[in-house]
């Protein structure tokens, strides 16, 4: 039921040749089979999250009419390499009052939040780690590891700016919990199901089938959706917990070299996975644009490139936001989560369950072009 | 063998946090131990190959309760209510002396045999199955049973959760004295 | 090791240890905390049976609603909470004898 890439990997026939050459063990094959891909994984989402933080700065650049960084290796592309260096040598503070252990807990805590959430994220048809039959489910439940981590953060540090930060962070995250797991159930209710495969299997082909533009309640919701996970992200312009020009740094002020740079890379990778469940959700994911009916390994590459693209598009869109809004205050934050959002998301889930019941479940296009 | 590693790491993670809870001095600290312990459960319950259930409980739990316990904690004085543990065993409250101690002692002791004799009937009529590691969804059958043979309890459950959320908005708000 | 006693006894011990500290704390977030493990030790139960004994899906509806009525219990908990340290500046449970006599 639960399809993994170690069930995909076994139905070729290599497969049986690894087989032979681990004694018949299946369980360690397995164990292998998953490390390796675990280790490609996260070696990738790192990697992806040093970037980020060099694209950010670049694009902010660019923005701005600066040069940006240039300096280590071409175009400065190696910059994220230099700055990882220089946070692991660093002096490792820690403040004196502070509580020791959840000082050292919390960005442990944000690190496991998200990475454990690549688990299910559909890289491609074959190459995701585990489909599981709870999957947008599970990864929005283990993300709130990471709301838990920034609380904590805040508040081991004992330092009014973290505090603060810390605060308004965990209040943020738990409040814009509500529209995106809306939002997302709309979706879940159009796919008849949670696991990615199924969701990203319902949007195969041209663009007019994928779910964003299934119906008009899809379309909003996938704004919801968006306007959420920014918010969840503690992206700008929803960025109040790490405020800069308000509470000099948030919740992360007193972290210092590593410990600091665990937050910052939890926080890359985190956009990225939700550009990527983004992507899965609304975009057709990793779907191919044209039907094939045999399946062999270079098409999963193929898949893999288009989802990437997909989300790095995203994830452009994200940047591209942060440096050109401006932070809204607290409580304009809040009135919009609890006065507009809630209330557009609560209304795009019954327009879908009724668009479903009315249409017969099929999307403008099949209405129109008179479906299959 | 995976899923006895996952069950032994599980069963730690619950009584190793549960145990912490109760015998750490610091309410924040207990928060947190409280969060690896319904972590722990989270993983029993997969392993019991309840999937929908687990993933609700990590949802509920970690995103929701343990969250507003720390606000709770925050908002009421952070670290300065610690237990007023002066025991023998440094954790027990000042509740009664060495007497009642061994009284309860005892009757806790005769309370666990006879449950483990009542219990144990129905272990013994139901021994350890050896089940394969193919899970079967519960999502569509949960749904299925949610909708129609508990469709009472499910919707009177959204009304005690809205009375819930008015009564705590109610209680929780800023009064001028 | 993974059988329906190996449950039962993690069950058992969870009820006691968040009975023992809704007995031995004195704050009243901590015997909050106390509640939560002995209604998680209880859901551990249903499904646990759920799974070896029923062979039905019915626990997992009850420990569903478990957690439902754990988050209410939660909410409301921690409201009254709040709601009395603004009148006490305390949640020492000790405190809270306004209804005596």
């Amino acid at each position: 039921m639960n399809q993994t890439v170690v069930s995909y990997l076994s139905q070729y026939e290599f497969y049986d040749h690894l087989l032979a050459f681990f004694g018949n063990n299946q369980g360690l094959l397995s164990f292998v089979i998953y490390m390796i891909f675990i280790l490609i994984i996260v070696t990738m989402c790192a990697t992806i999250g040093g970037l980020g933080t060099y694209a950010e700065r670049k694009i902010s650049a660019d923005l701005q009419q600066r040069v940006g960084p240039n300096r280590v290796g071409p175009y400065g592309l190696l910059q994220f390499l230099a700055d990882g260096v220089k946070m692991m040598t660093k002096e490792d503070i820690m403040p004196f009052t502070a509580d020791k252990f959840l000082f050292y807990l919390a960005p442990l805590l944000a690190l496991v939040g998200v990475f454990s959430t690549l688990a299910v994220l559909p890289f491609s048809s074959g190459f995701a780690l585990a489909d599981l039959n709870v999957g947008v489910f599970y990864l929005i439940a283990i993300s709130s590891l990471v709301g838990v981590a920034v609380f904590l953060g805040g508040y081991a540090s004992n330092s009014k700016w973290s505090m603060l930060g810390g605060m308004r962070g965990a209040s943020q995250i738990i409040s814009y919990e509500i529209p995106v797991t809306l939002s997302v159930l709309a979706i879940t209710l159009l796919a008849g199901g949670m696991s990615f495969g199924t969701i990203v299997g319902q949007q195969k082909g041209l663009p007019f089938n994928w779910f964003i533009f299934h119906n008009p309640f899809a379309f909003l919701a996938f704004f919801v959706f968006f306007t959420g996970a920014l918010a969840e992200t503690n992206r700008a312009p929803f960025d109040l917990p790490e405020a800069e020009s308000e509470l000099v740094s948030g919740y992360h002020t007193e972290y210092t070299g590593m410990r600091f740079g665990f937050f910052a890379l939890a926080e890359y990778i985190e956009v990225f996975v939700v550009c990527g469940v983004a992507a899965a959700l609304f975009l057709g994911g990793s779907s191919l644009p044209f039907n094939i009916s045999f399946d062999i390994l270079p098409l999963q590459l193929l898949e893999f490139i288009i989802f990437m693209t997909k989300t790095l598009l995203l994830y452009y869109v994200v940047i591209w936001i942060r440096w050109t809004l401006p932070r809204l205050r607290v409580d304009q934050l809040m009135s919009i989560c609890w006065k507009y959002l809630t209330p557009m998301a609560i209304l795009n889930l019954v327009g879908c369950s009724i668009w479903i019941v009315v249409f017969n479940g099929k999307s403008i296009a099949e209405l129109i072009f008179g479906g299959h | 063998m995976f899923m006895q590693l996952l069950f032994g790491l599980s069963a730690l993670l619950t009584l190793s946090g549960a145990i912490a809870v109760l015998v750490t001095k610091n309410i924040m600290h207990a928060c947190i131990f409280l969060l690896a312990s319904l972590i722990g459960i989270a993983g029993l319950y997969a392993t019991l190959g309840a999937d929908f259930v687990a993933v609700t409980q990590i949802m509920v739990y970690v995103g929701g309760i343990v969250i507003l316990m720390i606000f709770a904690v925050m908002l009421t004085g952070g670290k300065d209510f610690v237990s007023r543990a002066q025991n023998l065993l440094g954790l027990a409250p000042s509740m009664g002396n060495k007497w009642t101690y061994t009284v309860g002692l005892l009757v806790s002791l005769v309370f666990l045999l006879t449950n483990v004799k009542l219990i144990s009937s129905i272990v013994k009529s139901h021994p350890a199955k050896t089940f394969g590691n193919e899970f079967p969804s519960t999502v569509n059958q949960l749904g299925h049973l949610l909708i129609k043979d508990h469709v009472l309890a499910f919707e009177l459950s959204s009304v005690l959760l809205l009375g819930a959320l008015v009564g705590a908005a109610m209680i929780a708000r800023p009064r001028k004295q | 090791m993974m059988s329906l006693a190996s449950y039962l006894i993690i069950s058992l011990a969870l009820f006691v240890i968040g009975l023992a500290v809704m007995l031995s704390r004195k704050s009243i977030v901590a015997i909050l905390l106390g509640i939560e493990l002995v209604l998680n030790a209880a859901a551990l139960n249903f499904v646990a049976y759920s799974r070896y004994v029923t062979n039905n899906l019915d626990g997992h509806i009850f420990s569903l609603f478990i957690i439902v009525i754990a988050a209410a219990e939660a909410a409301v908990g921690l409201a009254i909470v709040i709601r009395f340290f603004q009148i006490k500046e305390t949640i020492h449970i000790d405190e809270a004898t306004q209804l005596r006599n």
